[in-house]
């Protein structure tokens, strides 16, 4: 799954710990979502979107992989 | 930020030095004291008190970490099972072809092999998630 997180993060002005506050998790925990190495839940993933003011299929788009 | 952010981080290590504390004095009176067997009950029971405070104070804290931290502590604690089930698989297989001394292998020397483990989970997973 890839993800548009440091995109929309570069659009806000905001860093890791700015996203992390904001969402109520780490720094470490957005990293790794950043990083796709942790997949987040429903409920994280709609407030990543909430707080960017866009919708879940706009930041985590799947992958022929997946 | 949610309500369950609330307890802080950390705040089951006094609990986690209690226990180990008392489970250090009670192993060292039992080990090097003469006791009524009374008095040697209550101090091998003892432990378990403490622990079972530190286990409530720890799952308080677990459950108020974000999704990463829990998966953390979860996958740690899958590979300090596996661990423990390899250990005990071995030593029960070996303890029929060879004699193990029980100065060296008794329960109270798999305890610290069990909490190694967990600290080996711990390590491996936060590696996978850093």
């Amino acid at each position: 799954m890839k993800n548009t997180i440091k995109v929309e993060r570069a659009k806000k002005d905001w860093t890791q710990a700015d996203l992390a506050e904001k969402i109520g998790v780490s720094r470490q925990t957005v990293n790794s979502i950043e990083t796709g190495k942790f997949i987040p839940s429903t409920l994280l993933a709609l407030k990543m979107a909430n707080v960017f003011g866009t919708s879940v299929e706009a930041i985590f788009q799947l992958e022929s992989t997946d | 930020m949610s309500k369950s952010k609330q307890v802080s981080k950390n705040s089951n290590v006094p609990y986690a030095i209690l226990w180990a504390l008392t489970y250090i004095i009670c192993l060292l009176l039992l080990k090097k004291t003469s006791l009524p067997p009374a008095l040697g009950l209550f101090l091998a029971l003892l432990p378990i008190a403490t622990f079972a405070l530190f286990i409530v104070k720890f799952s308080q804290e677990v459950a108020s970490m974000d999704e990463l931290a829990i998966r953390i502590y979860l996958e740690a604690a899958v590979i300090a099972f596996a661990l423990c089930l390899l250990l005990m698989m071995t030593l029960g297989l070996l303890d029929l072809v060879i004699v193990l001394k029980k100065e060296d292998w008794s329960y109270r020397h798999l305890v610290a092999y069990l909490a190694i483990f967990y600290f080996i989970g711990l390590f491996i997973a936060k590696r996978k998630y850093n």
